[in-house]
């Protein structure tokens, strides 16, 4: 038991020498987990906002009357203070050559005869055109869909408010009308009243849509999210693939330098050294995981959740992870070979772990798939806890990585003895 | 030359002397392009629409018409479950949003006062917002009629009151009919448009997540030209093609045009998957292209060799290749677009050449510039090519 | 001088403080094998590195075939073969493949490249294992393609760095096998080594070299009357220490000289080893010391290099 002790210390400390090891073991993780950090507006200030900050959007309005004014208004609101970076623009020749020159998301163009022509008609106009006639244009800057798709959702959604007060007007007066409660005649006087009370309920839809984020401080139920709780440890897992992999490379690569047969010439049994090597393994994933957990928690103010129950996580799924290394290792012949598969399995198992883009966007073939990796096991432990589970939450979890790591070691040591990489 | 062309001949055999090297040559790229350029649903394989989980307490015939117009949309797919279910799902974090039609919901519209349609939602969530936006315009769609509806209904309540409430009902029925009508009719308010050279916007980010893909797997590779050389110096061949009458000009060329070359197969091939597999057309100008691939290809081969100033083994060349190729990818906007980033962020960019490239074939994806609007990308390229390369073979160590 | 293929004169190396190489002169002589021997260190490598121009000297010059390496290397490299110390060869790539690549860099292509690569490769004995990958080699097969990678382009001279370092036996008998069947047929061959045997056995004339020095040059009969017929005798007397009269006096034995203690070992030279050695072990067993093995070497170079260093050859 204490060769396995020593032998696995020895293989632990061996790595920390590394500097280009350590490269890729702490440093990566850190500086992607940064910047998916800012992809997610985490380090933005005022959150909630996915990283789309200050859109530069160029407004044209042409309108004689008080629509256009409306929406120049409410696109430069305090509301969109944060969102948008509107500026105006005298003729939409300049706008949308701003827009082409890249210089703005979109180019919003009210024309001249909006608010006329989004004046009601109380009386159906012959031909039954009931509609406005002149549209606000939204000239979208292709290189920046996302930007621009905001723009138009903002002016689609004042336009239509719009809409529905016209509308409104034109059905109340015509229903009015209709029922015989108002002449006519009357019609010309009433309307104006009419559309101003239409034009006060704009502000206040029938179906208020409330949305409610998880920033609120414990209210109730609401899952308490952090983005970064999920983009850190996914990166860490993605990593933790990667050290496994350089831990079976050297396995392999003790074979080759001979000091893998010096071992078992002196009397220590191969059970002795695959159980060292894997203990190793095993030391050098769990501090590589643990670093960048204290780590991030300290430089990016990160909760991780219950530290006990992390801890508990932390060795499970170092565990399956050195079954997988385990397994790489007696499957290559080569310590390059590790070297390649284990890369190759570092991203396609970080890939579908959900780190990268949400799980529920794959097939289900390929959800099912992706849970032979730690990976998937992990990061769904680690959003869990990050929410405030405690360990009974991910108990279940955990039993699987457990049993992963078993079955793995139990897999890599029937290849081992008949690999015969041990008997020299 | 002939020594040129034999050199580069000799590192394609040992690059695939070992098979795995189709994996990343060519095999992880195709799957994560797949996978990330929306290439899962061009398979028929699934909806590439962002989910939402809709519950709806109410079962009335406006929840139901509510839920039916949020399906209809082009940006999210309903999930519908009901609440215990969806609060599950919710706090597993897989889908970014969850809306709640509460009981009520169609007696209150009817009768004309305001509800609140709950929804909870992921913070941080480039889809989430993408889900609230969903889900206002279905609110608002089905809102608008039962607004007009309900103001001519009170508007005649303030001109005479009802008899009844039936009355009252039917009176707000016939406005409902006449607003949907009315709405239906209505052209829309609003007109997109793009500028007249350009595709028509890609707001599935496809085609960038395409690019940026390309980009970052030829990248990786690229800088590993470092590790060919710590290789050569490691095994003495550096050593002993420095005795042969080869000068370490004609030994540099060999192995950058090597890897080049390498680089742009690479390259041809994924544009090729690109358009057959996901039907891109990577923009109208087949030059264009050409100048922002090559361009790119010779900065990267450039900085590769720098970095194998930097390293000493090969072991240490890999793992500073894939750090330094995955972290530039990420940062430069490879991965997600440069939009998304704090305006500090997106400035300091501008030093990294994938930022550059991927600006290149976003011009002519999503901008449908032909080779002079991508002109400027490839000079800085080739600027970042020329810097990378003086250094490097300047510090380039034989020994 | 025409018949000297390479002549240095004074070659120099020094890195900053450390001097690797400190005024070497010496001549090789067309058709003939020249040996440079010298212990670990000595400076045999970087001497070679100088003269395949690998790097330059610090002071001094050589001519090669007609050039000077400082000025006309690629004439040089052109002119002559090197088969480095290392196995410097791509282990992935099949045997052939390597020896194609090798005769690409000499300027050799297209179908006498790859005529001369099969003559090279049944000259070493490996013709039919020629598109196996290097690394399923044993490392004596390995040597010999490294031998053979120097040999393509026909070079007038051959360096050959070390070349029988850690193979078995077989392999290395086939090397110098090899060497002479070479230099039979016509090729100048300047070969280092640090094994005396080898040395011997091949070479025309020897270069002792140790600490960048080159401290004995001559035929193998020179060397050896440089120190008399002298024999190498050893005692073994164990751990303990001895008295320090026991050197004084074994150097007083009439014909012994270069006394001196390694470890366990007394060694010394004497004229004829048989004839003083009951003497000395009567003086060691005098003064104390008991003597627990004898041995009795005749002249060779180890004794040449004893003498001239008072260290051993091999250590």
């Amino acid at each position: 038991m204490k060769k396995i002790l020593v032998i696995g210390l020895k293989d632990f400390s061996l790595i920390w020498r590394d500097r280009a090891a350590l490269l890729l073991l702490l440093a990566a993780p850190f500086v992607l987990t940064l910047g998916l950090g800012f992809v997610s507006g985490r380090f933005a200030a005022g959150s909630g906002r996915a990283g789309l900050s200050d859109i530069p959007v160029v407004i044209v309005n042409q309108d004689h009357g008080q629509l256009g004014q409306a929406l120049v208004n409410a696109l430069s609101s305090k509301d969109l203070a944060g969102l948008l970076a509107p500026t105006t623009a005298g003729d939409p020749a300049a706008a949308r050559g701003q827009v082409d020159a890249n210089q703005a998301a979109a180019a919003v163009i009210v024309p001249a005869e909006f608010s006329t022509s989004t004046r009601p008609q109380p009386v159906p106009a012959p031909g039954g055109q009931t509609g406005p006639a002149a549209a606000i244009e939204v000239y979208a800057n292709p290189a920046q869909p996302l930007n621009a798709s905001v723009v138009q959702a903002i002016v689609q959604s004042f336009a239509s408010q719009v809409e529905t007060g016209r509308v409104s007007t034109q059905v109340t007066v015509q229903q009015l009308v209709a029922h015989g409660l108002v002449s006519p005649q009357q019609v010309a006087a009433l309307a104006p009243a009419v559309a101003q009370r239409a034009t006060a309920a704009e502000g206040t839809p029938l179906i208020r849509v409330s949305v409610q984020q998880s920033d609120a401080a414990g209210s109730g139920a609401v899952p308490q999210v952090d983005a970064l709780a999920i983009f850190a440890p996914g990166m860490a897992l993605m990593f933790l693939m990667y050290t496994v992999s350089y831990g079976g490379r050297n396995l392999l690569a003790e074979r080759y330098a001979g000091t893998l047969a010096r071992l078992l010439g002196t009397p220590t049994s191969a059970a002795q050294v695959l159980g060292g090597k894997l203990f190793g393994i095993f030391l050098t994933g769990l501090a590589q995981v643990s670093v960048l957990v204290v780590g991030t928690s300290l430089l990016f103010q990160l909760r991780w959740g219950d530290a006990l129950a992390v801890a508990a996580l932390i060795v499970a799924v170092t565990a399956a992870a050195t079954g997988w290394g385990l397994v790489l290792a007696a499957v290559a012949r080569t310590p390059a070979q590790v070297g390649s598969l284990g890369t190759a399995l570092m991203l396609v198992f970080g890939m579908l772990s959900g780190a990268f883009i949400p799980l529920s966007t794959f097939p289900g073939w390929l959800q099912t798939l992706a849970r032979i990796s730690p990976n998937a096991w992990g990061l769904e432990a680690f959003t869990t806890l990050a929410q405030g589970g405690a360990l009974s939450a991910i108990a279940p979890g955990l039993a699987v990585l457990l049993a992963m790591a078993a079955a793995l070691f139990a897999a890599a040591v029937m290849m081992f003895r008949r690999s015969q990489l041990l008997k020299y | 030359m002939r020594q040129i062309i034999a050199i580069a001949w000799k590192d394609t055999l040992l690059r695939f002397s070992s098979r795995s090297e189709l994996v990343f040559f060519i095999i992880l790229p195709v799957v994560f392009t797949l996978i990330l350029g929306g290439g899962l649903s061009k398979l028929g394989q699934s909806d590439n629409r962002v989910p939402v989980l809709v519950t709806d307490d109410d079962h009335s015939a406006l929840s139901a018409e509510l839920v039916q117009q949020l399906a209809g949309s082009a940006t999210v797919r309903v999930v519908a479950l009901d609440a215990p279910r969806a609060a599950a799902e919710f706090a597993r974090n897989g889908t970014p949003a969850w809306v709640s039609v509460p009981a009520g919901f169609g007696a209150a519209l009817s009768a004309g006062t305001p509800v609140a349609l709950g929804v909870r939602s992921l913070p941080n969530n480039v889809n989430a917002l993408a889900a609230q936006r969903a889900i206002s315009l279905a609110a608002s769609q089905v809102g608008q009629a039962l607004e007009a509806a309900s103001a001519s209904t009170a508007e005649a309540e303030r001109l005479r009151p009802f008899a009844s409430a039936a009355d009252r009902q039917a009176y707000f029925e016939a406005s409902l009919r006449a607003a949907q009508a009315a709405f239906a009719a209505a052209p829309s308010g609003v007109q997109l448009t793009h500028p007249a050279a350009s595709p028509a916007p890609d707001f599935n980010g496809n085609a960038q997540a395409s690019a940026g893909q390309l980009i970052t797997w030829v990248f990786i590779p690229l800088l590993g030209t470092s590790s060919l050389f710590a290789f050569e110096r490691s095994t003495g061949t550096l050593r002993r093609l420095l005795t042969t009458p080869v000068g370490k000009a004609t030994y540099l060329l060999g192995t950058i045009a090597g890897q080049l070359s390498l680089a742009l197969v690479q390259m041809l091939l994924l544009v090729v998957f690109g358009s057959l597999a996901l039907g891109l057309t990577w923009g109208s100008s087949p030059a264009g292209l050409a100048a922002v691939l090559v361009s790119f290809g010779l900065a990267a081969v450039a900085l590769g060799t720098l970095l194998g100033t930097l390293v000493r083994t090969e072991s240490q060349a890999n793992g500073a290749s894939m750090a330094l190729g995955m972290s530039l990818a990420l940062l430069g906007g490879c991965w997600y677009p440069l939009e998304l980033f704090p305006s500090a962020a997106r400035a300091a960019a501008r030093v990294l050449p994938t930022a550059w490239a991927m600006q290149g074939l976003n011009n002519l994806l999503l901008r449908g510039a032909g080779l002079a609007g991508v002109l400027p990308q490839a000079g800085v390229l080739l600027g970042f090519a020329a810097v990378f390369f003086a250094v490097g073979v300047w510090r380039f160590r034989y020994e | 001088m025409s018949d000297f293929i390479l002549t240095a004169d004074d070659l120099h190396k020094s890195y900053g403080e450390r001097a690797a190489v400190q005024g070497i002169s010496f001549g090789v002589r067309r058709g003939e094998v020249f040996s440079l021997l010298g212990p670990n260190g000595a400076g045999k490598t970087t001497t070679i590195s100088m003269l395949s121009c690998l790097i330059a000297p610090t002071r001094g010059d050589a001519t090669i075939a007609g050039h000077s390496i400082r000025r006309e290397p690629g004439a040089v490299k052109r002119a002559i073969g090197v088969v480095p110390q290392e196995i410097a060869l791509y282990q992935a790539l099949s045997a052939r493949e390597n020896l194609l690549f090798w005769g690409q860099m000499y300027g050799l292509g297209g179908a006498s490249l790859r005529r001369r690569a099969d003559e090279v490769l049944e000259l070493v004995g490996l013709r039919d294992r020629a598109n196996d990958r290097l690394e399923t080699y044993s490392g004596g097969m390995q040597r010999r393609i490294n031998l053979a990678a120097g040999l393509l382009h026909r070079p007038q001279l051959v360096f050959m760095d070390e070349p029988t370092v850690g193979i078995d036996p077989q392999s290395r008998r086939n090397i110098l096998d090899m060497v002479k069947q070479l230099n039979a047929q016509g090729m100048t061959v300047l070969y280092t080594t640090h094994y005396m045997e080898e040395a011997q056995e091949l070479s025309s004339r020897i270069g002792i070299i140790d600490h960048g020095k080159l401290i004995a040059l001559g035929t193998l009969d020179e060397l050896n009357r440089l120190v008399g017929e002298e024999d190498v005798v050893e005692l073994q007397v164990g751990a303990e220490s001895t008295p320090p009269e026991l050197l004084r006096a074994l150097n007083g034995v009439p014909g012994v000289s270069q006394a001196s203690r390694e470890n366990g070992t007394l060694r010394l030279l004497a004229r004829d080893g048989n004839a003083a050695l009951p003497e000395l072990i009567t003086l060691a067993n005098s003064l104390g010391t008991r003597v627990t093995n004898v041995s009795i070497r005749v002249p060779n170079l180890e004794a040449v290099f004893l003498s001239l260093t008072g260290r051993a050859l091999r250590d």
